[in-house]
C-alpha cells in the first residue's frame, strides 16, 4: 500500500524559559523522543496516550504546524524538515484536513461558509465550491443546517461541521487531536462512525490522537506513546467494526 | 475575494462595543476636522470675497515703473493714459468693469488740530458698478458730479480725532505732482467704518476730479479691474496680459491674491490650524487603533492558528486585518461626514457669532462652509490612519506561532 507518512527518529524539545541558565541540561523539555512510525494511505490510525504524551505533539509534526528538532517527517514522500514556511503551508492546505478538539470553527462564518474555507485558500472557483460544500456537509449529514452559525449548533454539529472542512478539498491525510474530547458519549460515538464510514467509503487516511476508549475500539491500529516515546504500535480488531 | 471581504466585514461587528467606540474615535475625528476646516473656509472665502469686494477688484493694473522705482512725488509713476489703458481691457472676457484710482497721503486739518491720513480717490459711478463697498457707518456715498464743494469720506477713527462729522468740512493739503503743497476744502459726506480701526484712524476718500485737481495730475495710480467670479481671475488675467502688452506704456497686471496680504496671513494661519488639528486626529486614531485592533488579535488568536493550520497565506491574514481596519475607517469616515455635515446645518442655522479676528471691530458669524475636498482629504486620513495602525498587529498576527496559537486560551 502506498506509504502517506513515515516519520523517522522524530524528537521534539520546547526551551523552558524559567530555567536557572547554570543548569543546562534542564533548559529543555523533550515532548517526543526518537518517534518513528509509517503510515500507510487509507489508515485509520490511533496514537494514544496519556497526557502530556507527545500525542498532539506528534500530530502537529505530521501536519506541519511545527518543525521537528531532530529526524525527519515525509509526508507523501515529501521531506517536511526540508521546506520553507511557504512549501509547509501549500503542504497544509493541499495535502492535509484538521479536526480539532474544541472545533475550531470561524465564529462569523455559517456552517457551509467554514466548509468552504479550504476551498477557498486554495483558490477554487465559486461553482465548484458550492457543489463541493453540499457534498462534504451531505456526508457528514448536516445539509439542513448549512445556514446555521456555529452558536447555533451542537457540539456534536460543530464537530461534523469540522469534519466536513477536514475533507471538503479531499486530502492525503486527515489528522484529528482529540475530537472526541468535548463531546458527550452519543455525539463522540455518532462522530466515531462518521469518520470510519468517511475512511472506508472514500479511502481518507485518518490519524487522530485520543485517550477515548470509545474511539480505540473503533481503530485498525493504536501507537502508543508514553513520556513522548512510542511504547507500542498494534494493530486491534476495532477496525472491522462500522 | 467576496467571501473574504465578507470575512472581514463579519468580523467587524464580533465586539459591537468596541466597534462602536472606534467608529466614535473615527466618525468624531472627521467630524472634528470637518466642522473645524470648514469654519476655516467660511473664514476664508468670506475673507476672500470681502476683501476682494471692499475694492480690491479681482485684478489691478499698474505701470511697471509702480514696481521697479519708488515715487519721488505723487503719481510719478502713475498710468498716463488710464482711459486707453481701460478701453484696451474692458472687453476681455469676464470683465464686469474697471475703476480707475489714486492713491496719495497728506494731511487733513480743522483749523485747530491736524492729522495725517492715507487717501484714495475714485469714480464713485465705477466702484458702484463693481458693487465695491464703501462701509459707511453714517451719512451717505460720495456723489459722482457733486454740485458744490468737494465731498469726502473719512474714518470713524479720523472722524472722532479731528472732532467732526456729516456736514463739517476739513481742509487736505497734499503734494502735488510738481512737489508743491496745495489744499482743497471738503465737505464729510460719510463716516466709514472698515471694521479695522487702524485703517480707520488714515482713511479719506474723495472723487477722482477732485484728486486730480489737488494733485494737478490727469495720471491715475491704477486701474481695478471687477470680474463676473473670483474663479475666473486666471482665465482673465492670461487674457489680458497680451492686451497690456500691446500698449505704449509698459503695465504689470496684478491678482487680488498677490496683493491681499492680510488675506494670505490669516489663510496660512487657518492652514497650520488645520494641518495641525489632522495631524492631532492622525495620531489619535493611529494609537487607540493599534490598541483595539491588537485587543481583537489577541481574542482571535487559536482562530488565526487555525486558519494558519489550514494552510492560509501569512500575507491573507495580514491583509485580513488591514481591510478590516480599511473598513471601519471607511464606515467611521462615512458615519462622520453625515454628522459632520449634519452639525455643520445646524451651526449654519443657529445665527451664532465669533469675536471679530485681529483688527476687526465687527463679529464673524459662526458658520462653516464644508468643502468636498475637505470631505475626501479628511476621510482619507482617518482611513490611512487605521490602515497604517493595523500594520502592527496584521504582521504580529500572521507571525503567530501555530502550534501556540491553537492552544491559546
Amino acid at each position: 500500500m502506498e506509504e502517506i507518512v513515515n516519520v523517522e527518529a522524530v524528537s521534539r524539545r520546547f526551551p523552558l524559559d524559567d530555567t536557572p541558565i547554570y543548569h543546562p541540561a534542564y533548559r529543555f523539555v523533550s515532548a517526543l523522543s526518537n518517534a518513528s512510525m509509517r503510515v500507510a494511505a487509507g489508515e485509520f490510525l490511533a496514537i494514544s496516550g496519556p497526557s502530556g504524551s507527545g500525542k498532539t505533539t506528534l500530530l502537529n509534526l505530521i501536519g506541519c504546524i511545527d518543525q521537528p528538532t531532530s529526524g525527519r517527517i515525509l509526508v507523501e514522500g515529501v521531506d517536511t524538515s526540508k521546506l520553507k514556511p511557504s512549501g509547509m503551508a501549500t503542504l497544509r492546505r493541499e495535502k492535509i484536513g484538521f479536526v480539532f478538539q474544541t472545533f475550531n470553527l470561524i465564529p462569523v462564518f455559517t456552517a457551509a461558509e467554514n466548509v468552504e474555507y479550504p476551498l477557498l485558500i486554495q483558490g477554487v472557483d465559486s461553482r465548484e465550491r458550492q457543489v463541493r460544500v453540499a457534498e462534504a456537509l451531505e456526508s457528514v449529514g448536516l445539509s439542513a443546517r448549512a445556514r446555521q452559525r456555529p452558536d447555533l449548533l451542537s457540539g456534536g454539529e460543530r464537530q461534523r461541521v469540522a469534519v466536513a472542512r477536514a475533507i471538503v478539498h479531499r486530502p492525503a491525510l486527515v489528522l484529528a487531536d482529540e475530537p472526541t474530547a468535548n463531546l458527550d458519549t452519543h455525539n463522540a460515538t455518532q462522530l466515531i462512525d462518521l469518520m470510519h464510514g468517511l475512511n472506508r467509503r472514500l479511502g481518507l487516511t485518518f490519524i487522530f490522537s485520543t485517550h477515548d476508549a470509545r474511539l480505540l475500539e473503533h481503530t485498525e491500529r493504536i501507537i502508543r506513546l508514553t513520556d513522548g516515546e512510542v511504547v507500542s504500535d498494534s494493530s486491534t480488531q476495532g477496525g472491522s467494526r462500522g | 475575494m467576496a467571501k473574504f471581504l465578507l470575512l472581514a466585514f463579519r468580523n467587524i461587528f464580533r465586539n459591537r462595543r468596541r466597534t462602536l467606540m472606534t467608529l466614535l474615535m473615527v466618525g468624531g475625528g472627521v467630524a472634528g476636522l470637518l466642522l473645524a476646516g470648514g469654519y476655516f473656509a467660511f473664514m476664508t472665502h468670506g475673507l476672500r470675497e470681502d476683501t476682494i469686494n471692499s475694492g480690491l477688484g479681482h485684478l489691478q493694473i499698474f505701470t511697471a515703473d509702480h514696481f521697479n522705482r519708488d515715487e519721488v512725488r505723487v503719481l510719478d509713476t502713475g498710468i498716463d493714459n488710464w482711459r486707453q489703458v481701460a478701453l484696451a481691457v474692458k472687453t476681455v472676457n469676464h470683465v464686469r468693469g474697471i475703476a480707475p484710482r489714486i492713491d496719495f497721503y497728506g494731511m487733513v486739518s480743522n483749523g485747530t488740530k491736524a492729522a495725517g491720513f492715507m487717501g484714495s480717490a475714485v469714480d464713485p459711478e465705477a466702484e458702484r458698478s463693481l458693487g465695491f463697498i464703501s462701509r459707511i457707518q453714517t451719512g451717505r456715498d460720495l456723489n459722482p458730479k457733486p454740485s458744490g464743494e468737494v465731498e469726502a469720506l473719512i474714518g470713524k477713527e479720523l472722524a472722532k480725532s479731528m472732532n467732526v462729522g456729516i456736514g463739517d468740512g476739513l481742509t487736505v493739503l497734499a503734494m502735488t505732482s510738481d512737489g508743491a503743497l496745495n489744499g482743497v476744502d471738503v465737505q464729510i459726506v460719510g463716516i466709514v467704518n472698515s471694521g479695522a480701526p487702524e485703517r480707520d484712524a488714515r482713511y479719506l476718500r474723495i472723487t477722482l476730479p477732485a484728486a486730480q485737481r489737488l494733485l494737478q495730475s490727469d495720471r491715475v495710480t491704477n486701474l481695478v479691474v471687477g470680474l463676473d467670479a473670483t474663479e475666473n481671475t486666471d482665465r482673465a488675467y492670461a487674457e489680458m496680459t497680451p492686451r497690456l502688452n500691446g500698449l505704449s506704456q509698459k503695465m504689470e497686471l496684478k491678482k487680488w491674491i498677490d496683493l491681499a496680504t492680510y488675506y494670505k496671513q490669516v489663510n496660512t494661519m487657518f492652514n497650520g490650524i488645520f494641518l495641525f488639528m489632522g495631524i492631532i486626529v492622525f495620531f489619535m486614531v493611529l494609537m487607540s487603533s493599534v490598541n483595539t485592533l491588537l485587543m481583537s488579535m489577541f481574542e482571535r488568536t487559536r482562530e488565526i492558528g487555525t486558519m494558519l493550520a489550514m494552510g492560509t497565506p501569512r500575507a491573507w491574514i495580514i491583509a485580513l486585518f488591514m481591510v478590516e481596519a480599511t473598513m471601519l475607517g471607511l464606515v467611521g469616515a462615512a458615519a462622520g461626514l453625515v454628522a459632520g455635515n449634519l452639525l455643520g446645518a445646524l451651526l449654519n442655522a443657529s445665527g451664532l457669532h465669533m469675536p471679530p479676528p485681529p483688527g476687526y471691530s465687527v463679529p464673524m458669524p459662526f458658520k462653516v462652509r464644508i468643502l468636498p475636498l475637505e470631505m475626501i482629504g479628511s476621510s482619507l486620513l482617518v482611513i490611512i490612519s487605521l490602515a497604517i495602525a493595523s500594520i502592527f498587529p496584521a504582521v504580529r498576527a500572521s507571525r503567530l506561532r501555530i502550534a501556540e496559537a491553537l492552544s491559546h486560551v
